[in-house]
């Protein structure tokens, strides 16, 4: 695939955020799509852990809501300006997460899904128990500056702006992981999802490409986090909740894997149908959990699995570069 | 002593009270071909593994090229020349085919891996493959894929478990000739774990035969098919 493959889309995805923030006048449409774009995001990092290495995480709202709190405090200690702040949590959660998955990225399966549980778990207790630093379960107000890379940061709250701005945030790290994961790097980390033992047998070290792509997907799901504490201007530990980190993994189920983009699709989707089924208020999520099941047994690729073999065939679908099948479905190649 | 590409020095294997391999003493010749050959749990794969670095010794030491490798792991022992197949198929199932032998020939340092795996898929006829996911490969293939990714990067030397498992007479007999071939022509030295008695007697040049995790007998193959103990423990009277 010629770079130019790339970055054509992209660019296209840029100026069609542009166009579509500037012309939609609605501002709840704008404000809903822009918290769809923030769990886009998220969901983008989420995915990256299991599509390169077949790990289901069941605490990415750790860093998503971290990244929030970090953020915060920074900012509360008024010692640096809130762009360095916003640069120090997705950079401090990256390496944290690295050396966080030297140790969790050696678990196989389920017991890894169960200790990313029990991190953010712990993060979730910590931050609502820790009154004085964190504001406890009340959550904390973040103190925003009037201005931002340069802009006005009340010009950039308003719907229109902040949707552009979280939108191409999506498009430019969709973009980046695409370009990062066509490298060798993108290769090796394949090779050691599909068959870590193998790979060990042709020379490569298997932890440290393991433990980078769980450090590459919690920055992503950091990015997601500042995003959503600039969007409300407020963090709570709900934003660290297991709940949501499920939410999230849903987001990922539904768009599916196959695709590096499917994740965003899923989140989208979710909260499109969220939206349109809101009327039945109680029941939506029951409708959903329905539609859930129905990608997972006709669709195990998810919604972006079962577009790529619409719009290329089957022979073309057969073929396709760097395609991880849900672990859910597919564990055979673990050996 | 340095004629010796590998040696195996009283290398044992232990689980508790079970010696799966007890005090093995073995070496390889540059460039030659060598058979193990032994009835079902005589400890043929586990001193693979125990060459390879799959599995920890319990005693012995394992030399490569004269450096002791002993308290290397895979990774490592690949990286100086040791490679490896396996019994039971181990590809990248969701790679195509040239991607992943291109990565393992750039993992072990060649110029041009594109070029190394395209020459290695060519020799194992899989050349025509070089786009195709290997999930989706014929078993046959699968088996051919999984001694390409031993083969790439030119190792010194090969260990192959059972390469031939699971294929047809006639495959694994073209495959055994191909093999022979391809080890003068490589110049690697190679270790065969097979059960196809024709096939290890036709290409090694030389065969041991293993009984109980021990060496019962070593040779070139028209000594080792007659002696007597081989005779009784495996080979039998259609030897």
């Amino acid at each position: 695939m010629s770079i130019t493959r790339l970055l054509v889309p992209a660019a296209i995805a840029l100026a069609a955020g542009g166009v579509f923030a500037a012309s939609v006048g609605s501002s709840t449409v704008l404000s809903l799509l822009t918290q769809a774009t923030i769990y886009a995001i998220f969901a983008t990092g989420l995915g990256v852990l299991l599509r390169q290495n077949g790990m289901v995480s069941f605490g990415h709202a750790t860093f998503f809501g971290t990244a929030g709190y970090v953020v915060g405090i920074l900012l509360q200690t008024k010692a640096m300006p809130a762009e360095a702040a916003m640069l120090i949590a997705v950079l401090g959660i990256a390496f944290c997460a690295f050396l966080l998955g030297l140790v969790v990225v050696r678990v196989p399966g389920i017991a890894f899904g169960m200790l990313t549980l029990a991190v953010g778990q712990m993060f979730f207790l910590t931050a609502s128990r820790s009154r004085g630093l964190t504001g406890g379960a009340d959550g904390m107000n973040i103190d925003w500056p009037s201005t931002l890379f340069g802009a006005e940061v009340s010009a950039l709250l308003k719907p229109g702006p902040m949707f552009a701005l979280c939108w191409s945030a999506l498009v430019l790290i969709l973009l980046a992981l695409a370009l990062l994961l066509r490298s060798r790097f993108g290769a090796v980390t394949e090779a050691v999802r599909d068959n870590e033992e193998r790979a060990r047998f042709i020379g490569i070290r298997t932890l440290v490409p393991r433990a980078l792509i769980f450090a590459l997907s919690a920055a992503v799901t950091a990015v997601g986090g500042v995003l959503a504490s600039l969007n409300t201007g407020f963090v709570s530990p709900e934003t660290l909740h297991w709940s949501v980190s499920g939410v999230a993994l849903m987001m990922v189920v539904v768009g599916g894997t196959r695709a590096l983009w499917g994740p965003a699709l899923g989140a989208i989707v979710y909260f499109l149908v969220k939206d349109v089924l809101g009327d039945y208020a109680n029941h939506w999520m029951a409708i959903f959990g329905i539609g859930l099941i129905v990608v997972i047994v006709f669709a195990p690729h998810g919604i972006s699995g079962a577009l790529l073999r619409l719009a290329s065939g089957r022979a073309a679908a057969k073929s396709g570069a760097g395609t991880a099948p849900l672990p859910l479905t597919d564990r055979s190649h673990h050996e | 002593m340095s004629d010796y590409v590998l040696q195996a020095q009283d290398v044992a294997i232990h689980y508790g009270g079970v010696k799966a391999v007890d005090g093995v003493d073995m070496t390889l010749e540059r460039g030659q071909i060598r058979g193990l050959i032994g009835p079902n749990g005589a400890g043929k794969s586990t001193v693979i593994d125990a060459i390879t670095g799959r599995r920890r010794l319990t005693r012995g030491k394992v030399l490569l090229q004269g450096e002791d490798v002993t308290a290397l792991g895979p990774t490592e022992r690949r990286q100086r020349g040791l490679s490896r197949s396996f019994q039971r198929t181990s590809i990248f199932a969701q790679m195509p085919v040239c991607k992943q032998v291109e990565l393992a020939a750039y993992k072990m340092g060649v110029s041009d891996p594109g070029a190394d795996a395209e020459d290695v898929l060519r020799e194992l006829t899989l050349d025509r493959m070089g786009d195709v996911i290997a999930a989706d490969l014929g078993y046959g293939e699968q088996r051919r894929l999984d001694l390409a990714l031993a083969l790439v990067g030119s190792p010194s030397v090969l260990l192959l478990d059972e390469p031939m498992a699971g294929l047809s007479v006639k495959e694994s007999h073209d495959l055994a000739h191909h093999l022979k071939a391809l080890a003068g022509r490589r110049n690697v030295s190679v270790l065969l774990v097979e059960h196809d008695m024709d096939v290890v007697f036709g290409i090694s040049d030389v065969i041991t035969v293993f009984e109980l995790g021990r060496v019962i007998a070593s040779g070139d193959p028209a000594a080792v098919r007659a002696d007597p103990r081989v005779r009784e423990a495996y080979l039998g009277s259609t030897a």
